[in-house]
């Protein structure tokens, strides 16, 4: 009811600035292409609470193959190399149970469907790293995700700066160029260093790969649909860790299922700058399973997420769909 | 919402150690006629436990609904438009008493009334950057200024089992969502970021 109450305010709102939405879109379609067809390299920052870094990426376009280098410039030098968006090598290690398995072409960012959980506008221009940028907002339509800021190159539509904001306009994330051109990158710059370990990169399409999993979700947030399943063994305790991860096109959230005896667990909610955990234990006829959600998504949402998840043979609403 | 949880829910609210979350499930559930017998029931379990006197069939919530109900608004001589904006003012002022005893987190109204402000002032989004570099993403306002558990960006206080567990599936995330993304460098920095412990 109060909902119905507030309705008028809410279309009077949207109704006052119809302008500029078929630019912001116009505006994401580019930025879509932009990374498979424009080469670059700058230096970016990145901050969220608790952690700021600085990082060089090589970004070439040629011949149709796309290769992109990072570097992290401070601290530890976390490194990766992808071509055409498999990932070929990595510093560190990767966690047991990560696959290797980018998503279908075409997937990412689509203007259209987005606009059905964000209201997408130009905010206006601005200027980063020495350009000239134009500002684009994605504010959610529902509690479910956070509000992104924009600022996207007026030369090459790329994103220059990228601002994640929860529902009380604070700052959760910065992404930031602070040094950016459209030379490309030299074949030594894209020459990843010793420290750079190969990945395994996955043959299987990803519906092979899709192992059946018992879990499913009886809720989620609109628009957010399973981009990935995956059970395996952990070699410490033995159980079996089951992961699944959503996507709206945009935010993302993994929930991870394992099942506990006995010790008392606790439950907990925590957040890490944009990405909030929240684990529950929830009771099943087939004995008690820590339930943790782990995304870039409001704590309420990974709590009803947590809640929502029921073991049982239902087909999984989402996965459905692909 | 399992029924189970609602319980707890109600237990915990009767004992005053209920957090939002569970405050506004049980607020959600109340006009239900399960709920309210569950509620009867254990206000009855409680005041024996306690040794207290109680009424067992004292519901003077049908009562209050009523004078409610029947109390003349001062707002209904006015023409048609307004007595919407005033219903719309009550409900709005009403939403801000609660919040001001409970901050509930994710109301509906609260993120309906921000994205009506942000739709009507675009410039808003850019304004609300916290001052510093330290910019803390706490989910209730009184979290702006203290550092939560998270604030160093290591885990404190959890149990064991977080302990384990917790960084691995962090971990996990960002890595897997670095994989997949291919739309741009965020999702690559977001992992690096935890590696910077």
């Amino acid at each position: 009811m109060r909902a119905i109450r507030l309705l008028p305010l809410l279309l009077g709102g949207w109704l006052v600035l119809p302008a500029h939405a078929d630019d912001a879109q116009d505006q994401l379609k580019r930025l879509a292409q932009a990374e498979q067809q424009q080469s670059f390299q700058g230096t970016f920052v990145y901050e969220r609470n608790g952690s700021f870094s600085t990082h060089r990426i090589w970004h070439r376009v040629a011949d149709g193959k796309v290769r992109e280098h990072l570097l992290q410039l401070d601290g530890s030098a976390q490194e990766v190399l992808r071509v055409d968006g498999m990932t070929q090598c990595v510093s560190g290690t990767l966690v047991a149970g990560v696959s290797n398995i980018p998503d279908s072409p075409g997937h990412g960012f689509d203007a259209a469907k987005l606009s059905s959980w964000y209201d997408i506008k130009v905010a206006g221009d601005s200027r980063v790293a020495g350009r000239p940028a134009v500002v684009v907002t994605l504010t959610p339509r529902d509690q479910h995700r956070f509000g992104i800021e924009l600022h996207l190159d007026k030369e090459t539509g790329l994103p220059l700066k990228s601002l994640l904001l929860s529902d009380k306009g604070q700052l959760l994330e910065r992404f930031q160029f602070t040094e950016f051109n459209t030379a490309a990158p030299t074949d030594q710059a894209l020459e990843p260093s010793g420290d750079c370990k190969q990945v395994e990169v996955a043959k299987a399409k990803p519906e092979a790969q899709k192992p059946a999993v018992a879990w499913h979700s009886d809720w989620l947030p609109p628009g957010f649909e399973l981009s990935g399943a995956a059970a395996r063994k952990d070699p410490d305790s033995k159980a079996l860790v089951t992961s699944l991860m959503y996507d709206d096109g945009l935010a993302r959230f993994s929930v991870f299922i394992e099942p506990v005896s006995g010790a008392a667990v606790t439950d907990i909610r925590t957040q890490l700058g944009p990405t909030v955990a929240v684990s529950r234990r929830l009771t099943t006829p087939k004995g008690d399973a820590m339930v943790t959600v782990v995304g870039e998504i409001p704590i309420g949402t990974a709590e009803r997420i947590a809640l929502s998840m029921r073991n049982g043979d239902a087909a999984p609403p989402a996965a459905a769909k692909k | 919402m399992s029924r189970e949880a609602l319980q707890e829910s109600l237990s915990a609210v009767m004992d005053n150690e209920a957090d939002e979350l569970e405050l506004r499930r049980v607020l959600n559930a109340i006009d239900d006629a399960d709920t309210r017998a569950t509620w009867s029931r254990y206000q009855i379990a409680r005041a024996a436990m306690h040794k207290e006197l109680l009424m067992p069939h004292l519901d003077i919530s049908a009562a209050v609904s009523a004078a409610i109900a029947d109390e003349v608004s001062p707002l209904k001589a006015g023409r048609g438009p307004w007595r919407t904006l005033g219903r719309l003012a009550v409900a709005a002022s009403v939403t801000v008493a609660v919040l001001a005893g409970v901050r509930l987190y994710n109301q509906d109204e609260i993120a309906g009334a921000q994205l009506a402000q942000q739709s009507a002032q675009p410039a808003n989004i850019a304004m609300p950057q916290v001052k510093g570099p330290a910019v803390l993403a706490g989910y209730t306002e009184s979290n702006d200024q203290t550092p939560g558990p998270m604030a160093s960006g290591v885990l404190q206080n959890q149990a064991g089992w977080h302990d384990q567990r917790l960084p691995g599936y962090l971990r996990q995330h960002a890595q897997q969502a670095a994989l997949k993304g291919t739309e741009s460098a965020l999702p690559y920095a977001r992992a690096a970021s935890l590696e910077n412990r």
